[in-house]
């Protein structure tokens, strides 16, 4: 049986007001995938993530989620924000926010389930936040609120996780422990990250994709020249220096 | 000028137990307890999801809905077509309209509000001044918006305590759902949650209360009751549930002590009551700066 990608992103053209941000992006997240976007600010990556979200409408092209729009398929998507849409000073528990996660679907249940109070709970052990659990939001550091995010969005044991900049305001031992929470769930879960910083692309995404306007996509853990050349408008040897040698591959031109 | 014409004015020592008798007094009791269970809970919706101004926007716009009240029942003659019901009206229409999508988008919410705010209070002059003052009894200004507790009637307090039941029953019932939306819409929109619903369900909440306290303290002072009773609480718990229990409490035992003022010094209810709130805000304040800072551990 041939499934349907997790995502499906064919031709997008997006943007705000008459300003193209994205141009004819095609490209898919497929099952088990760790796929990591980077690109420089500005070059379209939190505009992607706002049109798989269904926050910005596509000016043509389309977006399918396991085959579906993205209005229904919202459901299976897990989003990490980078910062968090929200007030920091919000009168909350990470616990409270961790059970969020769980409330999929619709309708209006008042209360939460045993189940869901156990999903929470096992979702703060596993990216180990949960002996934060009774601490208020605002008494988080940058670290600990983005694991409490990460928990919140596994918590409702989603498909699919997009995380924004997961690892921004961690420490090197931090990003390890995020990647390999990710890693242990990712036979599960197809992933997609984001961010702008080539250094914190770990050993551990299968794959990489450049975005600044437009895509190139690399089946291979790898960041090529011609990604260099799209993303960063610079020589490649100049950037070579800060990246792992060994992720720099030989590029074929065909 | 109901507290100006109160007969205890001339006596030395207030008779508590005389005045409590009245029924009107009563009322202005009742209402005043309703106005602090509903404020705490609504209050505190407003106070973290930061709407203070959107409330004000509402709370304005209802002095149109009392204007055209006047306007319908002394020239239109539907005389069932009362003050409170017009300000229900304009408020729940001030609340649709910001909660709208359709206008969100192509207006800042803040120039909405703007907007509705001084629409609402200008329709409302015009109103008062097409109305045929020889049919009906028009409050002033000055109750109207100032807030006249004496002029709370027993069938009002009845209005009040059903909508207070409702108020409540769906805060009860969208507790989950409104904590997600007034805390993260964007994770409420991925989780299925309809977050221009619940966003204009709150705003109409905001609006059934700004009627029903306005009859306590009136439009302007709405604010009030709906801000600083919550912002005090949400200083000392970083719980909902607790803020709202909080709120609701410190609003009763103040207004109530406002209420003991304005009729001991003869001072206007409504300014009596919100000067007190906010005098033990400015003591909280004080306390809590003092607590943060170690001196009083």
């Amino acid at each position: 049986m041939i499934e349907n990608p997790p995502i499906e992103i064919q031709n997008l053209t997006a943007g705000y007001g008459h300003s193209v941000v994205l141009e004819d992006v095609t490209m898919n997240l497929e099952h088990n995938d760790f796929l990591a976007i980077i690109g420089p600010n500005g070059g379209g990556k939190t505009t992607l993530l706002k049109a798989i979200l269904g926050i910005i409408p596509p000016k043509s092209g389309s977006i399918k989620i396991f085959g579906k729009s993205v209005e229904e398929g919202l459901k299976h998507i897990g989003y990490v924000p980078q910062k968090g849409n929200f007030d920091n000073r919000f009168p909350i528990t990470v616990y409270d926010v961790v059970l969020m996660g769980t409330r999929g679907g619709k309708g209006y249940r008042p209360r939460y389930s045993a189940e869901q109070r156990q999903k929470a709970v096992e979702a703060m052990e596993k990216v180990g936040i949960a002996d934060f659990a009774s601490t208020t939001l605002s008494e988080l550091s940058g670290g600990q609120l983005q694991r409490a995010l990460l928990a919140r969005a596994m918590a409702g044991e989603p498909d699919i996780l997009l995380l924004d900049e997961p690892t921004a305001s961690l420490d090197p031992q931090m990003k390890d422990c995020i990647y390999d929470s990710l890693k242990r769930v990712n036979d599960q879960v197809s992933i997609l990250i984001v961010t702008h910083d080539i250094g914190v692309v770990s050993s551990q995404v299968k794959r990489i994709a450049c975005l600044n306007r437009k895509v190139i996509v690399h089946d291979e853990p790898l960041i090529t020249p011609d990604m260099m050349q799209l993303g960063y408008h610079c020589p490649v040897e100049l950037l070579a220096h800060g990246i792992p040698h060994r992720t720099l591959g030989e590029h074929d031109h065909d | 000028m109901g507290y100006h014409t109160a007969h205890w004015e001339n006596t030395t020592m207030t008779d508590w137990g005389m005045i409590l008798s009245i029924g009107l007094i009563q009322n202005m009791f009742y209402a005043t307890i309703l106005a602090s269970v509903l404020c705490g809970i609504i209050g505190t919706y407003v106070v973290v999801k930061r709407i203070v101004f959107v409330s004000g926007g509402i709370a304005h716009a209802t002095f149109g809905g009392v204007g055209f009240a006047y306007y319908a029942q002394s020239v239109l003659l539907v005389s069932w077509f009362d003050p409170m019901l017009g300000a229900m009206v304009f408020a729940v229409g001030a609340a649709l309209i910001i909660g709208s999508p359709r206008i969100s988008k192509r207006l800042r919410e803040d120039s909405t509000i703007g907007v509705l705010w001084v629409v609402g209070m200008a329709l409302g002059v015009l109103f008062i001044s097409l109305t045929d003052h020889s049919a009906v009894l028009v409050r002033s200004y000055e109750s109207i918006l100032f807030g006249n507790v004496l002029l709370v009637s027993t069938q009002d307090l009845q209005f009040m305590m059903v909508m207070i039941v409702a108020v409540l029953a769906l805060v009860a019932f969208f507790y989950r759902d409104l904590q997600i939306v007034t805390f993260d819409e964007i994770h409420a929109r991925i989780t299925g949650i309809n977050v221009t619903f619940m966003n204009t369900l709150l705003y109409v909440l905001v609006a059934l209360t700004c009627v029903f306290v306005m009859n306590v303290v009136g439009i302007v002072l709405v604010i009030a009751l709906l801000t600083i009773p919550a912002a005090m609480a949400s200083m000392f718990s970083n719980d909902l549930r607790q803020i709202m229990l909080l709120a609701i409490v410190s609003s009763l035992v103040l207004s109530l002590l406002g209420l003991v003022f304005a009729i001991e010094f003869n001072i206007p209810p409504g300014a009596s009551i919100v000067l007190t709130i906010a005098a033990f805000f400015l003591i909280s304040l004080g306390v809590k700066s003092l607590n943060d800072r170690g001196y009083l551990s």
